[in-house]
């Protein structure tokens, strides 16, 4: 479904005013539509089939919330709200969790057979930031990454220009020209604003070539169906039993093969980007802007 | 003097029932027969660590994590791999023997990790209150200059740090590997640990740190990785069997820190 335009939404409302009288009399704000058209906007044009009992919900504010802008982001801390707000932004659309958990649940969850937690001020804080200011916060992170191409391979690729470079239009598959693993760790750290996120296994003098771009988190059986085929992963995070050991491996039995790690949040941050130029796409009501959340880790100086 | 006999010395003595239905506290590679010329404890079982085990003549390793890059150790996942079969066979050919012990090392009572690592970052035993809790009390710092003194202390080269550089703190939260606790544990102010999956877990550390500092609430976070927040108490491993073992010498042979950073 395309966007409907101000004058279509506005006569459409008019017509079925008889059926529908809330739209009459809601007439003035009825050009601006709420946060839950947007979503079911989303919904009918992501071109993934939806599940329902996916991540992507409603995690604070009031759907029937009139959306004045949207922001994408990767991670809705309060910093990145501050920033939304700011930049006249109501909705929130991200790719993590807003209540640190996969439950992202407004309040802290409970182990089973735990006595509850006791109140927590950062979630009291939050959750009151969100109400107060009359934010709506939705996540989009299992429907997002489902499309194809994969939108964060394509936002890595992207702010590292290797759009030329795709292999068959595929973001997670590059062949760049040739480098070493220290220059290529140097430039990732450089163009995705890398700070104390960043880590890298490898000879760092070995030279590399084939890419292979996998935001987000891999587990073992990923890299040993990649790492073979391509010169070196960039991922977002690993487990530390699993693919840095195996990456380590390699690289001591002469290998030339690298395994750089950017942080999960900053591995989906550009992604985002690219979630906030598909919206413009469905959205035309409202500015459309991408609030990257950065790298959440600093380390001090050596 | 066989694996097996070694291994009959660890259960006995280790303090706690031998729980037998752990699969990671196993045989992963030779097994009760192989006779045994030296012992190496370690923290990953990396390819370095084997040859430089080897060279030094010690064909018993125990390590506290896996071999072959997955939990259970699990032929199944990595059996189409050549590195896989070139570390198989390395140690077939080296007849080496291989008992983790992982699981019971938590189990005892001290838990040699938390022994090492507290070592390791200075915190004196003395200052562990309640007893056991791994929570200590040190002299009001910085969070960068717990950070500094953590990152030097142990040599890291990426050590990650969420949390504002000037926050206030004193009250530490000790954890080990991937037993992190929770970043909104109360009356604490620093979390130390080895590693935790950053988003979508119980209570992701980095995100909630963030909004802590962003709502001026002195917390902090520090990561060391896994390899280096529990590799020091494989030392007290090591001792703890040169003790129950006096027949055959016994080492520490570190994986060390698996990564580095750009400049």
């Amino acid at each position: 479904m395309r966007a409907l335009s101000r004058r279509e939404f506005v006569r459409i409302g008019a017509a079925g005013a008889a059926a529908v009288p809330f739209v009459l009399e809601c007439a003035p704000a009825a050009a601006a539509p709420t946060a839950q058209a947007i979503i079911d906007r989303i919904r009918q044009n992501v071109r993934v089939a939806w599940n329902p009992a996916s991540v992507d919900t409603f995690k604070g504010g009031d759907p029937s919330t009139v959306v004045t802008g949207i922001a994408t982001t990767s991670l809705a801390t309060i910093d990145v709200l501050r920033r939304a707000m700011r930049a006249g932004a109501n909705l929130i659309i991200t790719s993590g969790p807003t209540f640190y958990s996969r439950a992202d649940a407004p309040t802290p969850g409970s182990r089973r057979g735990a006595a509850p937690p006791p109140p927590d001020p950062v979630f009291a804080a939050k959750n009151d930031f969100i109400t107060r200011n009359r934010l709506v916060v939705w996540r989009f992170s299992d429907h997002w990454r489902a499309r194809t191409p994969d939108p964060f391979a394509q936002g890595i690729a992207d702010a590292l220009g290797w759009a030329k470079y795709h292999v068959n239009g595929d973001p997670r598959r590059i062949t760049v020209p040739a480098m070493t693993i220290e220059a290529l760790a140097r430039d990732v750290k450089t163009k995705l604003n890398v700070r104390g996120g960043m880590r890298v296994i490898g000879q760092p003098e070995a030279r590399v070539q084939k890419i292979a771009v996998l935001p987000g988190t891999i587990p073992i059986q990923t890299t040993l169906a990649v790492l073979p085929e391509v010169d070196a992963i960039i991922a977002g995070e690993i487990r530390e039993w699993e693919s840095s050991e195996y990456a380590r491996d390699l690289a001591h039995a002469g290998r030339s093969k690298g395994l750089i790690l950017v942080g999960r949040s900053l591995s989906e941050d550009p992604g985002m980007n690219i979630c906030a130029g598909w919206l413009k796409t469905v959205v035309s009501e409202a500015p459309v802007r991408w609030i990257p959340a950065g790298d959440p880790y600093w380390r001090p100086a050596a | 003097m066989t694996a097996g006999d070694v291994v009959d010395r660890i259960k006995k003595n280790i303090g706690v029932p031998w729980r037998d239905t752990t699969y990671r506290d196993t045989y992963k590679a030779g097994g009760p027969e192989t006779p045994v010329t030296g012992i190496a404890t370690t923290m990953f079982n990396s390819f370095d660590v084997l040859q430089r085990a080897v060279a030094a003549g010690l064909n018993m390793i125990v390590p506290h994590e896996t071999t072959f890059w997955n939990d259970r150790d699990d032929l199944t996942v990595v059996n189409a791999d050549a590195l896989f079969r070139e570390k198989r066979d390395y140690l077939a050919a080296h007849n080496v023997v291989i008992f983790r012990m992982h699981d019971h090392v938590h189990d005892r009572r001290p838990d040699f990790t938390y022994v090492g690592s507290a070592r390791e970052l200075g915190l004196d035993p003395a200052r562990e209150s309640p007893p056991g809790s791994h929570r200590f009390t040190i002299p009001e710092t910085t969070l960068e200059a717990l950070a500094v003194d953590v990152q030097r202390g142990l040599g890291i080269r990426t050590l990650r740090v969420v949390g504002d550089p000037k926050a206030k703190v004193s009250r530490i939260q000790l954890g080990v590997g991937y037993a992190t606790p929770a970043a909104n544990v109360p009356d604490v102010d620093v979390v130390i640990s080895g590693e935790q999956q950053e988003v979508d877990g119980f209570l992701d550390g980095p995100e909630y740190v963030a909004d802590a500092a962003a709502l001026r609430l002195p917390r902090g976070w520090i990561m060391l990785g896994h390899n280096v927040s529990e590799e020091a108490g494989m030392l007290e491993m090591a001792q703890w069997i040169e003790k129950l073992v006096p027949e055959l010498p016994v080492q520490l042979i570190k994986s060390g820190e698996p990564f580095w950073a750009p400049k």
